[in-house]
């Protein structure tokens, strides 16, 4: 016999490391990641009989956790506060990420991927969460498009308008040469 | 094809390799597990304090009760400073209760930080188990609000700081929070 806690471990902890990576993308340093993380968690806890019902809880875990990040960001708005900007790696670097499948990247790549990082953080928040799920973690148009809760076009169109900018944006540093 | 929409298709696929190789995020060791083990403390007290309050039927009541605190001093030129005397507020053990921190500047100041260190026993609704929490923020000349739901969860209370620091500029003001 297993108590709850044991069973709502057993249904979400394979969906962990997709949805930390999520909390990442949308919250943009590790501190926030952790926090938004923690509190998706402690909010499924408290709908297990729902979450023991559900076909998919790594999708319904995920817009969980996007309706939460939302709510925040909407709340300190109307409070004239935005949260802290870290920047997408800044303290930790590219070297703070764990995961690198190519340990022996050379200088000049990592030059490239830190002008990348520097230009994602110029893009607005929109268009960096959608280019991030969609060209670096995989993310279908139509998963996109239900996380964020916008028509697949509107999902289109950001992505289009992300990477047309982020071009610009490293041909301008540099990281591009013509 | 001309030059320019080859440039484009060029820098597309380097951008996509680039978007590729952007590094995957990962929790440190143990994060997970420890995630899990307050995921259920903290569900099962949430719940059993949602079982508390529905019994008293108060629950909305005690939500919108609102403490106004001002902070207003504007005898320096650059940052709103405090009253000597401090001020306090009582709040009860798992009753959510909004303060609102009024800061009173004599001048608008952009990106300023905020941080408010909260005592042990008291959250802020929205960030459990967090006794900091920063932002970034700016301040219009006059009266600036700013609405903070606290939450006792232990009958401790104590100080909590709310502390703006701009350029090399800082001021700390100071509510005492009692849980009666």
């Amino acid at each position: 016999m297993q108590d709850d806690s044991q069973v709502f471990e057993r249904i979400v902890r394979p969906h962990f490391d997709r949805l930390y990576r999520l909390s990442w993308r949308l919250a943009g340093a590790r501190a926030e990641a952790d926090d938004l993380f923690q509190e998706v968690l402690i909010k499924a806890f408290g709908k297990l009989d729902q979450l023991l019902r559900i076909e998919e809880p790594g999708s319904w875990l995920s817009r969980m956790m996007y309706n939460l990040f939302v709510d925040r960001h909407r709340r300190f708005a109307r409070q004239r506060l935005v949260m802290v900007e870290e920047g997408q790696l800044s303290g930790e670097g590219v070297q703070g990420f764990a995961g690198d499948d190519n340990p022996e990247r050379d200088s000049q790549r990592i030059e490239q991927i830190e002008a990348l990082d520097r230009a994602l953080s110029q893009l607005s928040e929109e268009h960096r969460i959608v280019v991030l799920l969609h060209d670096t973690d995989g993310y279908k148009l139509q998963e996109i498009q239900e996380l964020i809760g916008i028509p697949v076009g509107t999902v289109k169109s950001r992505l289009h308008r992300a990477r047309a900018r982020l071009r610009q944006l490293l041909t301008d540093s540099g990281t591009f040469s013509r | 094809m001309n030059r320019r929409d080859d440039n484009t298709l060029t820098e597309e696929r380097q951008l996509l390799d680039l978007l590729k190789d952007y590094p995957m995020p990962q929790a440190t060791t143990g994060f997970y597990d420890e995630a899990l083990v307050r995921a259920a403390e903290e569900g099962r007290r949430r719940q059993k304090r949602r079982w508390v309050l529905t019994g008293f039927g108060s629950a909305v009541a005690a939500g919108l009760a609102i403490v106004m605190v001002a902070l207003t001093l504007v005898n320096t030129p650059d940052l709103p400073t405090v009253d000597d005397s401090i001020p306090g507020v009582t709040i009860a053990l798992a009753e959510p209760r909004t303060v609102n921190l009024v800061f009173s500047s004599t001048e608008a100041l952009d990106t300023a930080t905020l941080t408010v260190s909260l005592p042990a026993g008291i959250e802020l609704e929205g960030f459990p188990g967090q006794s900091e929490i920063s932002w970034e923020t700016s301040l219009a000349e006059g009266r600036n609000l700013l609405p903070l739901k606290l939450i006792a969860v232990a009958p401790t209370g104590g100080e909590l700081l709310a502390r703006l620091v701009h350029d090399d500029r800082d001021r700390t003001f100071r509510l005492r929070v009692d849980v009666g």
